[in-house]
């Protein structure tokens, strides 16, 4: 009796999807999450002045302003001696400034009083980044950075 | 004569062809690494000054120029992994003939440019100034800087 042939099937290769999935999707996520490692960074926005027309470069007086002065200590460049309106002297003391600039607009000075910020150029950029928060934690919102001109 | 069971069509395992699936995914990953290496061409590590009262935003909102003030003992202006000259001198520098540039292409579009500051916490306000003064050259009045967030009573220690 002829035996009838097995025909035998080729074997059906199915490697296990599931965890390749799992890993993909792993990936997926980890990219997304990528661009958003700088979420510990913020942003202080302001408006420059406009140098250009016939009144660029020049100093705008305002003895009305409210002027913060950040000088160089002498020997430390890298230090910095607050000075507020031409008279009050607070060192490298920050907190004193923000009480000093707290008093003055409990006095009645709107909010958009000018403030003018103006350092050294010698003066670290995270002593003037500190000078205009405690002047935004005294809610004024009229802040300038004092540049130079010839 | 016994008849043969017929196997019902439910009792087979159901089987989704993952082939197409797989082809999306890998395509949303090429995607997301190309967009993330564009986005980090334009920043430069430098150590950011702290504050408290900036905001965090998302940049990528609006059109920018990011310019990165790195090495406070000998500064540089990088701009788009390109060091740029940032000296004030009569007329443009290459910074401001850049920002000019980028502003009148932004204009094009009805966009408004803005310059993001980058600069390390130990920069000299004289090169920010520099900055400043090259921004306003341009006309650019957009102006943010970039901080690390601080709760209020860290900075006042």
């Amino acid at each position: 009796m002829a035996k009838h042939e097995r025909r035998e099937q080729p074997a059906k290769l199915q490697p296990p999807m599931a965890p390749m999935i799992d890993v993909v999707f792993q990936l997926i996520i980890f990219f997304m999450l990528i661009p958003n490692q700088q979420a510990g960074e913020g942003y202080l926005t302001t408006n420059l002045p406009n140098t250009s027309g016939p009144v660029a470069g020049k100093p705008q007086i305002d003895v009305q302003r409210i002027k913060i002065e950040l000088e160089l200590p002498d020997n430390d460049n890298k230090g910095v001696n607050i000075v507020l309106n031409d008279n009050q002297v607070f060192g490298s003391n920050f907190g004193g400034l923000l009480a000093a600039l707290q008093g003055l607009k409990a006095r009645g000075l709107p909010a958009d009083h000018p403030v003018l910020i103006s350092p050294w150029m010698g003066t670290r950029h995270k002593w003037v980044v500190r000078a205009f928060d405690m002047a935004v934690m005294a809610r004024f919102t009229n802040i300038h950075f004092g540049v130079p001109y010839d | 004569m016994a008849r043969k069971k017929r196997r019902g069509v439910g009792t087979g395992a159901v089987s989704m062809n993952m082939t197409p699936m797989i082809d999306i995914v890998f395509q949303l990953i090429i995607f997301f690494i190309l967009t993330s290496q564009f986005q980090q061409l334009e920043i430069e590590q430098v150590v950011l000054p702290m504050s408290i009262a900036a905001e965090p935003k998302d940049p990528f909102q609006y059109r920018n120029v990011i310019i990165n003030v790195v090495k406070p003992d000998n500064p540089e202006v990088i701009v788009m992994g390109q060091r740029m000259d940032y000296r004030v001198i009569e007329g443009d520098n290459e910074l401001s003939a850049y920002l000019k540039e980028r502003k009148a292409s932004t204009l094009e579009g009805g966009e408004k440019l803005n310059v993001i500051l980058r600069a390390d916490e130990m920069i000299c306000y004289e090169v920010v100034a520099s900055v400043m003064l090259a921004a306003g050259r341009a006309e650019i009045q957009g102006w943010w800087i970039t901080t690390d967030i601080e709760e209020p009573e860290d900075l006042l220690d």
